[in-house]
């Protein structure tokens, strides 16, 4: 295993009698893109509100970069930089200024960076911030995060209101990111985002971890489905290597996990197989079975 | 379909929703003119009184500058013309271009409006209702005050003129702010074009009365038109025509102006700002954020250090006629020097303690910034909690201790040239002794809104008990212990043998206790919640 960037274990935080993080786990290794996928409400900004020591833990563990998120503030706060979801700027200041005043507090910016991600993202740093729309609010955080030289960025829903194009360039330019060896952590409710930027993920519900691994494993976790049209009946051992059996006399509908889809392949041709779909497990289903009932349709 | 296409449903709901914030100019004009019949027959009994009241104005261009001429001031309703016109005007002015603006520009930028022209509504439907608003908003004005002074004990006809010169000001300037809400491309910028129209014509009408300008200069200032109608001495109608007249052909401007500009934008575009910042840490942030309200307090300082130092070049002629007003201003002093003496401590406290109020201002803005979510990304940098919160609290005490500097000097400046028997250096030094008991009613903000924001107001609690136990505490006759919950009770008068200095540490060890708690409660607590 290598290093731990973030490590939270069973991190608790109530406002109130409003239980908003319940036992939360967080690992993300050193130089990986880690998606941090849930719906809205599951207490994704509040878990990171924890990491950047903005709110106080109740209970639980939680290291960030070695150190303790409440107590080492200026240490770690060097090392990382931080895009919210909702950004607000100063409303008579412009967007270029806000770049400046984040980055030198921060420590500094890269003025070659600085200006190619102003470029790329086709942003004007002379409005005013009252002038800006969201998407424009937006850049300039993203612009301010990345231009400046971090271990860690920690990315809470970054993308929203960006239009598609601009989404483009900001999955390019964390994507470069992680080539110069620089961890991330996006906090996102969009599965393509997470599917073409993250090594691993972890989904939350309602405070708690409910999954976490890589994509692959996360697909593994799903069953294939299948639809065939045999010659004859299939019998009962055949249907012993299946699961979700629906049989309408020669049409048949199953779903089989994914490492025993050659068993069920081998068990089918014995009944002479007329029409065949295999579907591969798509993480939407996942997803949205996670995002909305309990977990069984997952067992 | 028309242009004003649902305006009426628009302004039901408008004055449903921001009817109520008109309510404080109406409670503010009120007051003002309520309060002048009630309190002249008290403070000044006898003709003779009345008579040294007018001979010092007369003798003082700088209350000529804020409240005009004095036409009759040996009655009450003379006074409160004289006392309220301007200033009434003023208020209603104000609040008229706040709900004005707030109701057509502000709306724009909000997005607000925008929702609602995808409606059935004509295109000056939205500017029609603003301009509904400004007018019923003046109306209500000048109607709840007329009637309210007239419970008072004024007279039917000069405070009912009185309070129309009100309604008709804030006519005007519902006009004003009409044509300004459709220059300026946000509703920043159209308040400060209103704004500034007011304040420019109301210095230049000020400038008019007190130095015998030629009678044009009045005529030709909207505002002058008000103070023709002289209430409660000639009782003149027919200059309300012209403003009528005035308001009337602007706001034909500003719906020519508004037909033909597009949503959201004005006719002045913004300006492109710096795309590089020279803003770099959270002290100089700080500053930025707060630099218009510096600007504003520090010639607003300066401004009544005039006025107070006037007012302490003509106070032997007060204080030579018997009256409740020696109660209230020397607190109880013997000798005329020691009554000159209590007077400017007394003067002083008070610079001190209107100068608490931005200081409470500079710690309230932290909380907005940090409900706004802007605090958030600056924590997140590496700035710590009390360095973020030190570089506000320093904002908070440097800026009040600077006003009350300013205004103690011009004070000074004005009070040892007047042969009163205190030098320029006495003036100033009494006016620092004063700084420390503004920096306790500071921290009390700072306390507040390091450990307990939710009950931000509270922050105001040190301003609020200062003002009244120190300037209405003797009149009642409190107890000393009551008296002495004011940090204020606690400022030396420097001009004594032996002024003893105990009390200066005491509310400073005060001040350092709520420091304290300030810095522990913020770099304790959760933020934005």
């Amino acid at each position: 295993m290598s290093v731990a960037v973030v490590d939270v274990e069973a991190l608790v935080k109530s406002f109130g009698k409003a239980r908003a993080l319940d036992g939360l786990d967080l690992r993300v290794e050193q130089g990986q893109v880690h998606g941090f996928l849930g719906p809205n409400g599951a207490g994704k900004s509040t878990t990171i509100r924890v990491l950047l020591g903005l709110l106080k833990p109740d209970s639980g563990r939680v290291r960030l970069l070695g150190g303790d998120p409440w107590r080492d503030v200026v240490d770690l706060h060097r090392r990382l930089a931080y895009v919210p979801g909702d950004v607000s700027l100063w409303p008579g200041m412009t967007g270029g200024e806000a770049i400046d005043l984040l980055g030198s507090l921060r420590g500094g910016l890269d003025e070659q960076r600085r200006a190619e991600l102003v470029e790329r993202f086709e942003l004007d740093p002379t409005k005013r911030g009252r002038q800006y729309s969201k998407g424009n609010r937006q850049k300039v955080a993203i612009v301010a995060a990345l231009a400046s030289q971090v271990e860690l960025l920690v990315l809470d829903e970054p993308t929203s209101g960006l239009d598609p194009l601009m989404e483009n360039v900001f999955q390019e330019v964390v994507g470069e990111a992680k080539q110069r060896g620089t961890t991330v952590l996006l906090s996102s409710h969009i599965l393509a985002e997470v599917e073409t930027l993250a090594d691993r993920v972890s989904i939350i519900r309602d405070g708690k971890t409910v999954r976490t691994g890589t994509l692959a494993d996360l697909r593994g976790s799903t069953r294939t489905a299948i639809h065939a049209v045999t010659e004859r009946t299939p019998g009962t051992e055949v249907l012993a290597a299946l699961g979700e059996v629906r049989l309408d006399g020669e049409h048949l509908t199953a779903t089989v996990a994914c490492d025993r889809v050659g068993a069920a392949m081998t068990a089918l041709v014995g009944c002479g197989i007329t029409s065949l779909t295999v579907e591969p497990p798509s993480l939407e289903s996942l997803f949205l079975s996670l995002y909305g009932d309990e977990e069984d349709t997952l067992r | 379909m028309s242009a004003v296409t649902g305006t009426a449903p628009l302004l039901r709901t408008s004055l449903k929703h921001e009817g109520r914030l008109i309510a404080p100019w109406v409670v503010l004009a009120t007051a003002l003119s309520a309060s002048s019949v009630l309190v002249y027959p008290w403070v000044f009994p006898t003709v003779h009184d009345r008579q040294g009241l007018a001979a010092t104005i007369g003798a003082n261009p700088a209350l000529g500058l804020i409240f005009g001429p004095a036409n009759d001031l040996t009655t009450a309703d003379g006074f409160n013309a004289w006392r309220c016109l301007a200033l009434g005007g003023f208020l209603a002015a104000l609040g008229a271009v706040f709900t004005v603006v707030r109701a057509t520009r502000g709306a724009e930028d909000s997005g607000q409006a925008e929702l609602l022209a995808s409606g059935v509504l004509g295109r000056g439907a939205r500017l029609l209702t603003g301009v509904a608003m400004g007018l019923v908003g003046s109306l209500a004005l000048g109607v709840v005050s007329a009637l309210v002074t007239v419970a008072c004990g004024g007279g039917w006809q000069a405070s009912f003129l009185l309070a129309a010169t009100f309604t008709a000001t804030g006519w005007m300037f519902t006009a004003v702010a009409a044509v300004a809400a459709q220059l300026g491309s946000d509703a920043r910028t159209a308040t400060s074009m209103a704004v500034g129209t007011l304040g420019v014509l109301f210095v230049l009408r000020g400038f008019a009365d007190s130095i015998d300008a030629p009678a044009w200069t009045v005529w030709a200032n909207p505002l002058g038109w008000t103070t023709k109608t002289q209430p409660a001495t000639v009782d003149n109608w027919w200059p309300l025509a012209l403003t009528v007249v005035f308001t009337a052909l602007v706001l034909v401007a500003a719906f020519a102006l508004g037909a033909r500009r597009d949503f959201g934008q004005g006719a002045i575009p913004p300006k492109p700002g710096p795309a590089r910042g020279t803003t770099r840490s959270v002290w100089a942030l700080a500053l930025r954020l707060n630099r218009g309200p510096v600007i504003t307090w520090t010639g607003a300082f300066v401004l009544l250090g005039v006025v107070f130092g006037y007012f302490a070049t003509s106070v032997t002629d007060l204080f030579s006629s018997d009256s409740a007003i020696q109660d209230v201003l020397a607190a109880g002093a013997a000798t005329p020097e020691a009554l000159v003496s209590a007077f400017l401590v007394t003067v002083l406290s008070l610079v001190g303690i209107i100068a608490a109020v931005p200081g409470v201002q500079t710690m309230l803005k932290v909380r907005t910034e940090e409900t706004e979510d802007r605090v958030e990304p600056l924590i997140a940098t590496a700035t710590t909690r009390p360095r973020y919160y030190a570089a506000n609290v320093a904002l908070a005490f440097a800026g009040p201790t600077v006003y009350v500097l300013v205004a103690g000097t011009v004070v000074a400046a004005l009070a040892s040239r007047a042969d009163l028997g205190v030098t320029f250096g006495d003036v100033l030094v009494q006016a620092a002794a004063t700084v420390p008991a503004v920096w306790t009613v500071v921290a009390v903000a700072v306390a507040v809104v390091g450990a307990r924001p939710k009950v931000a107001l509270a922050a105001w609690l040190g301003v609020l008990a200062s003002f009244v136990l120190t300037l209405l505490g003797p009149t009642f006759g409190l107890a000393d212990w009551v008296l002495a919950i004011s940090p204020f009770w606690h400022v030396p008068n420097t001009a004594a043998a032996n002024p003893g200095l105990t009390g200066l540490a005491g509310i400073t060890l005060v001040t350092a206790v709520f420091l304290a708690i300030g810095f522990a409660g913020f770099r304790r607590r959760d933020l934005a919640r």
